[in-house]
């Protein structure tokens, strides 16, 4: 039962951070840039309900917006990498032969790569912005998924329906669309799910050096960062969003760890 | 319909095909039989293009005239399912679980003959109702898991027959079937095959089955093939050793035969990298001549076909 715990745990962090961040689309108790110096690093009140920060904005409602930033940034990095990624990975594995080889090559090149510092070199190329961070992390993810797309495919290609398809008259890129694709999504949803919780970091950290959300913008790696120089005034300005990055990566973990043992009928069986 | 002259398969490990000749006529059924490692289904592969990629083929494919020697896969693509189809030893594991009935029937209907998706859906029923398979209209809906093998053996079936092929290469159709479904499947392909004028290529290693759907017999062993001519003739009068030793050696329900040992063909199939270089059942032949492991034999005329074999050669 240790998976189900830990896919409603997963679930349920990744639920409360996810509807933070779609409500502060709409809605935050104070606007995000509302300043108001006479009550800056105000302790919690029934107005601002976790005080506010170095230039009195309300800390709850830069936290919903980071929560916005962060896990949009993360999942779309994810979903274009790991979209890309899939892609050259299906490809390697319909065709076999010099082109697998030459894309898992390329692949083990770019794991070479420390990513982070590729993202600060991306950064440092183009300028420090979001989009930039997301472009970054996505870059990252493609070997990643291209990795797990070509094992899972390759498992896939030397079944029996596989040769029926190719009987029928199929070509690669059919197969690889409507035979391959659903028998190898299981894997590629855990990843993902594992991957975002890794991107959230990764977007935290490069924040926090000032290479990815640009001021006003709300950011729980700027807000580290903002709250690193009143450590010794007001230390839970550096608690709470310390506390979100935590519960999301600690969420999309859990909550793919236990996709993972769903999906996958004998580690459930080991366990029992 | 298909004609195939000196066709050899280079596997890595070994020659899988050795010069095998054989033509079948439009509407005609063959039967080709051997034991595992024989080459039989290699053979089906390479009528479907469809060796494995390690496989360097030599000698003419001819497929309805077109010649498709050293052909691509592109060049196979639009022939397969039209011109010649194939279905698959196991039945359990030749569809997509993922994908339902329906879906599966009608995907070479709109690939190969541009269907709507309504007349596709009306054609896949037709083709499934065709096969025998009961509550068709249900059984489109449904997955494979859902279906018995034979029900999916009849599936398969129907996704072969759609775009109305030439020739049917069944490989080893009953094979994973209890004795029964076997031989309903076994009827069926020979009455689909009448009624459509389709050429059935009927590979199996079971006697009784290849006695009953095919009217010439084809019989393979290490790559080669040893004996051709008609079915109740060779079954009749084997004249390769390798075809009687594979006849005495099936069980039959004869009550002399009861508690006694089967006779059978001394040793085992030599694996593809040990074939002997001459007559390649040379080694396990009852019959063996001191040149029959060096020399190969050239197929003399039988009564209706050809044997491979130095007995045979006529006297000087």
């Amino acid at each position: 039962m240790r998976h189900r715990a830990s896919l409603i745990l997963g679930a349920v962090l990744v639920g409360l951070m996810a509807a933070a961040g779609l409500v502060s689309l709409a809605w935050t108790p104070w606007p995000l840039a509302e300043i108001d110096v006479l009550n800056k690093l105000a302790a919690p009140s029934a107005a601002h309900p976790l005080g506010t920060d170095g230039l009195g904005r309300d800390l709850l409602s830069r936290l919903m917006a980071g929560a916005a930033n962060s896990l949009s940034v993360a999942a779309g990095a994810v979903l274009l990498g790991g979209g890309i990624g899939t892609g050259l990975g299906l490809l390697a594995s319909a065709w076999g032969g010099r082109v697998e080889e030459a894309l898992m090559r390329l692949c083990d090149l770019s794991f070479a790569f420390p990513a982070l510092l590729f993202a600060i070199m991306l950064a440092a190329a183009f300028g420090p912005s979001l989009l930039n961070t997301g472009l970054a992390i996505a870059f990252i993810n493609v070997p990643i998924f291209a990795r797990v797309a070509r094992g899972a495919a390759n498992q896939v290609w030397v079944r029996d329906f596989v040769l029926a398809g190719r009987a029928a008259g199929r070509g690669r890129a059919a197969i690889s669309r409507d035979h391959i694709v659903p028998n190898i999504a299981a894997p590629l949803i855990v990843q993902a799910t594992i991957e975002i919780a890794t991107a959230i970091l990764a977007e935290a950290a490069l924040s926090y050096l000032g290479l990815g959300a640009q001021p006003p913008a709300a950011s729980w790696g700027r807000m580290l960062a903002e709250a690193q120089t009143l450590l010794w005034v007001a230390p839970m300005q550096a608690v709470w969003p310390g506390l979100c990055i935590t519960a999301a990566v600690l969420g999309f973990g859990l909550l793919g760890d236990g996709l993972r043992d769903w999906a996958d009928p004998r580690l459930v069986r080991r366990q029992a | 319909m298909i004609r195939v002259e000196g066709l050899s398969a280079a596997l890595p490990q070994g020659q899988a095909l050795r010069d095998v000749s054989l033509s079948v006529a439009r509407g005609e059924r063959l039967g080709l039989v051997g034991e595992s490692g024989s080459g039989k289904s290699m053979l089906g592969l390479a009528l479907m293009g469809m060796v494995p990629d390690a496989a360097q083929l030599s000698g003419r494919i001819a497929l309805d005239g077109q010649d498709m020697t050293g052909a691509t896969e592109a060049a196979w693509q639009p022939l397969r399912a039209r011109k010649v189809a194939m279905i698959f030893q196991e039945p359990m594991t030749a569809l997509d679980p993922l994908v339902r009935i329906g879906e599966t029937v009608m995907e070479p209907l709109i690939l190969h003959l541009k269907m709507r998706r309504r007349d596709a859906r009306a054609r896949a029923l037709d083709l499934l109702a065709e096969t025998g398979l009961t509550e068709p209209e249900a059984k489109m809906r449904q997955y494979p898991h859902q279906l018995s093998g034979g029900q999916r053996q009849r599936v398969l079936i129907a996704l072969a027959l759609a775009c109305d092929p030439g020739v049917l290469i069944a490989d080893e159709p009953t094979t994973a079937l209890d004795a029964q479904i076997a031989l309903r499947i076994t009827d069926l392909l020979v009455r689909l095959s009448r009624d459509r004028g389709m050429a059935l290529i009927f590979i199996s290693h079971d006697l009784a089955a290849v006695a009953r759907a095919t009217e010439r017999l084809a019989v393979m062993y290490g790559g080669d093939l040893v004996e051709t001519g008609a079915t109740a003739e060779v079954l009749a009068n084997p004249r390769h050793p390798y075809t009687q030793g594979l006849i005495a050696a099936r069980p039959r329900p004869d009550p002399a035969m009861i508690r006694k040992r089967l006779p059978v063909i001394p040793g085992t199939v030599p694996t593809l990298g040990d074939l002997p270089r001459g007559c390649r059942f040379a080694g396990r032949c009852a019959a063996e001549l001191p040149r029959c492991a060096g020399t190969r034999p050239a197929p003399w005329p039988t009564a209706s076909g050809q044997a491979a074999c130095h007995l045979l050669e006529p006297a000087p």
